[in-house]
């Protein structure tokens, strides 16, 4: 049997001490699933308390804590390192057809920085949790709460310089180690997002980074910039923390588009309607996106004036998301569409995302935006985006690679089964949220007036459903790397260079450095060619 | 041509490649670092703004002889170092170590120099959270600009600190022979580097110590 | 490749303005004291980037992310600035 990247060591130590991107992938997938399900767990803990007007399961105190470690472990811990840290770790040098990463070491140094980070938010998730938010507004985090502030700052600080290291490392691997004749305009659309991506982490994180320095050190010191007592600025902290934070949302739901684009055209059998406009479109959504953070601040106290330049930038980002929804669409016409399992979450995403991206500019507008904001009408927003968008296409892209990373097939059947109940179940979570927030019911309140119960009912009988849709998976993937048949090189069909090599691929990746003649996507050729 | 190969890592076509994507790794790490300074500069412009009277009291109580001084210290270690990146290319041995310790010595200086400083701020009661006093109007904001003064200055320091440490280093590699003509990235990256942290110092200098001095 | 003259004067100049600024610090210009102080950095980073590191002859990708940088803190200093100054 010829050597895979699973099969060139044995043993704990060959995969804690590897610099295969391929492994480090794997290191990544396991330690964010492991995440998702604490981060989970809290969750499911609020939508069993919200199944009534009073909070009988939990002390308002703990449900505090409940919604700031759910919004912490998934935002730094699950969302922002999902895609990019685990397809994206295993994709990139594949798909331009290098060996590795440039920068080896570092990818495994940002593993480590990801673990320790970790380690951290789940140590003070034990020691007692933080009640902060995951947006720690101060004075309440510098001057008030009292809870574990600074170790769950630490731990998101720690995290953000292994966002930082994957950033960087993915922008000089996708320049400079492409393989012969794969120009830019070749790339899969994949990568593109990749790079957009690596853009947002290296440019956003560090300002975050820093924000989080100062929280540390006003709470340390009793003194600072974001001090209202001696003339600092809470707002300077709201504009400082969501310089990172609005551009983070796109390093969640840009590389869910890159997967979604790899899956439409393989799954509808057509080259990727207006490429080069996808392209530039994800670089247009990461760019617009650092002009935009004030639209979290409309009613915060920010200048009448900013806020308006806010609300009318905010706008500017639908128009290359829309151009990415229209071209999917396009796409598909007269495509010769498979329902497979990963298209299933791939238009699922393309649904949901379209939901959460319309609702948005509900949010936009300043006048609108007085009555819904810190309602569960923006819950439900950016849920349809961040977990509607961005995990429905992960697991869209955990499907369709799994072949390729494992070397098996999983039982089809099933993974329909599982997309079709998480969409189901998520929209029967969030689509009461947008009615029970536009009625008026506040975010992060663990008691609500009776008239709201039936919606918050709805509600969490869809988060028992999709805790379902999630978990299968785990199941028969599992399942699958026993007992289920091998893989071929190529099971879909696909066209990109990572379905080129052996499935699992060897060590270092080819067999021999491919070369690159022509455009990504050349499905509706071989209709051509066999018609 | 033995010692060029062996030091291009596997996952390279050749040293020019592995070169390229270092100078890249390096400037994308330089970008980051800007950012990472942004905010300091953003604190300190938005908090500026809103009590300009406060900045002003402040700033004269800094130490603008040393700080002056300083800033030439720097500016001169940094043209230590560009003369230690023409003796790395041409193979300059000696010259590359000796350029490389005095750009170690000079960086030292630096932090020395700004130890006194601190000291002197002490003794000066300007130290917020610790012993700050200040009897004139709006003490309270004054307290502010030296905490960013504090803040700004530390983190300042403590890149120029990282910075000797790397060049010490480099130093020690480059009287074992490590670089030759054909490699010596890494006496240029960390030149990169230092080269930036004197850029941050251009800024910090005269927003921190030269604000209504006449 | 700059020589090692170039590099000389580069410091000369350097120095040069590091004087500048400290001197223009004692004349009363009212707010064109900071101004100036902001023109003359910005000169000073300028040289450093261009000559010191060689920006001056170095491939534009390495232009584009120093600039991508420094366009980073313009934006984040500008765009919150706008609020803080209309408030």
């Amino acid at each position: 049997m010829k050597t895979s990247y699973l099969t060139a060591g044995f043993g704990l130590w060959s995969w804690l001490a590897t610099r295969d991107h391929k492994r480090i992938a794997i290191l990544y997938t396991i330690s964010i699933t492991l995440l998702f399900f604490i981060g989970g767990a809290a969750v499911a803990l609020i939508r069993l308390d919200l199944l009534t007007p009073h909070s009988e399961l939990v002390s308002i105190e703990t449900y505090n804590k409940l919604f700031s470690m759910h919004g912490v472990i998934m935002v730094w811990f699950f969302l922002i390192p999902s895609i990019p840290a685990t397809l994206g770790n295993f994709l990139v040098p594949m798909m331009i057809g290098a060996r590795d990463l440039a920068f080896p070491r570092l990818n495994l140094l940002s593993w480590y920085l990801y673990l320790l980070g970790a380690l951290f938010a789940i140590g003070a998730l034990l020691a007692g949790g933080v009640d902060t938010g995951w947006t720690f507004y101060t004075p309440f985090s510098t001057m008030f709460s009292n809870t574990h502030v600074f170790a769950v700052v630490a731990g998101v600080f720690v995290a953000g310089f292994s966002s930082i290291l994957t950033g960087l490392n993915f922008i000089v691997t996708i320049h400079e180690m492409r393989a012969p004749g794969l120009t830019w305009f070749r790339l899969p659309l994949f990568v593109w997002s990749m790079y957009a991506t690596s853009l947002i982490l290296v440019l956003a994180t560090p300002v975050l980074a820093m924000t989080l320095f100062l929280i540390a050190v006003e709470r340390l010191f009793g003194i600072g910039v974001f001090d209202p007592a001696l003339g600092g600025g809470p707002l300077l902290f709201q504009h400082l923390f969501w310089f990172y934070s609005h551009p983070a949302v796109y390093i969640m739901i840009v590389p869910a588009m890159g997967v979604a684009s790899e899956i439409i055209g393989c799954f509808a059998r057509n080259g990727i309607f207006g490429y080069r406009f996808m392209a530039y479109a994800m670089l247009a959504i990461a760019g617009f996106g650092f002009l935009v953070w004030g639209h979290h601040m409309f009613v915060s106290g920010q200048s009448a004036y900013a806020g308006t330049v806010f609300s009318l930038l905010t706008f500017l980002v639908s128009v290359p998301s829309a151009v990415k929804v229209f071209n999917w669409a396009a796409t598909l016409y007269k495509g010769r569409i498979s329902f497979d399992a990963p298209m299933l979450y791939a238009l699922g995403f393309i649904g949901l995302f379209t939901v959460g991206g319309l609702t948005g500019l509900f949010l936009a507008s300043l006048g609108l935006d007085v009555h819904l904001h810190d309602t569960y009408f923006v819950v439900a927003h950016f849920h349809y985006i961040m977990v509607g968008g961005a995990v429905m296409a992960f697991f869209g892209g955990i499907h369709f690679w799994w072949p390729k990373v494992t070397g098996r097939l999983y039982p089809d059947a099933w993974a329909r089964f599982a997309a079709l109940l998480s969409f189901f179940g998520f929209n029967l979570t969030f689509f009461p949220q947008f009615i029970v927030g536009y009625l008026g019911m506040p975010r992060r309140y663990p008691e609500y007036p009776p008239e709201f119960q039936v919606w918050n009912v709805l509600s969490s009988a869809g988060a028992s459903v999709l805790a379902v849709g999630y978990a299968l998976p785990l199941f028969y993937l599992f399942w699958s790397l026993r007992y289920g048949p091998p893989a071929p090189d190529n099971p879909w069909r696909a066209k990109g260079l990572e379905w080129q090599t052996p499935s699992p691929p060897p060590p270092e990746n080819f067999l021999a450095t491919p070369v690159v003649a022509a455009e990504p996507y050349a499905y509706a050729d071989e209709d051509s060619r066999s018609g | 041509m033995a010692s060029v190969l062996s030091t291009v890592a596997p996952q390279f076509d050749d040293a020019e490649q592995q070169r390229a994507a270092a100078t890249l790794g390096m400037w994308i790490f330089l970008a980051t670092e800007i950012l990472f300074f942004g905010v300091l500069f953003a604190a300190y412009t938005l908090t500026r703004v809103r009590h300009p009277e406060a900045f002003a009291a402040g700033s004269r109580l800094t130490h603008v002889t040393l700080a002056s001084l300083n800033t030439g210290v720097l500016l001169t270690s940094s043209l230590t170092m560009a003369l230690a990146g023409h003796a790395a290319r041409t193979g300059a041995r000696r010259a590359l170590v000796a350029w490389l310790g005095l750009t170690v010595a000079l960086g030292a200086g630096f932090l020395a120099i700004k130890g006194i400083e601190y000291r002197l701020d002490f003794t000066e009661h300007l130290v917020p959270a610790l012993n700050f006093a200040y009897a004139g109007p709006r003490a309270d904001q004054v307290e502010l600009f030296f905490f960013v003064y504090f803040l700004v200055t530390g983190v300042h320091a403590l890149h120029v600190f990282i910075g000797v440490a790397a060049i010490a280093a480099i130093a020690v590699m480059a009287s074992r022979r490590a670089f030759t003509p054909a490699y010596f990235t890494p006496v240029e990256v960390t030149g990169l580097y230092w080269h930036l942290v004197d850029i941050v110092w251009l800024f910090v200098y005269p927003l921190l110590y030269l604000v209504s001095r006449a | 490749m700059t020589g090692p003259r170039n590099d000389v004067l580069v410091w000369l100049a350097l120095l040069a303005l590091l004087l500048l600024t400290l001197g223009s610090a004692y004349v009363p210009l009212g707010r064109f004291n900071t101004t100036l102080h902001l023109a003359i950095a910005a000169t000073q980073a300028a040289l450093v980037l261009l000559f010191s590191m060689h920006l001056r002859t170095a491939h534009p990708l390495l232009r584009a992310v120093a600039a991508v940088g420094f366009f980073g803190i313009a934006i984040l200093i500008a765009l919150s600035l706008a609020d803080v100054m209309t408030r």
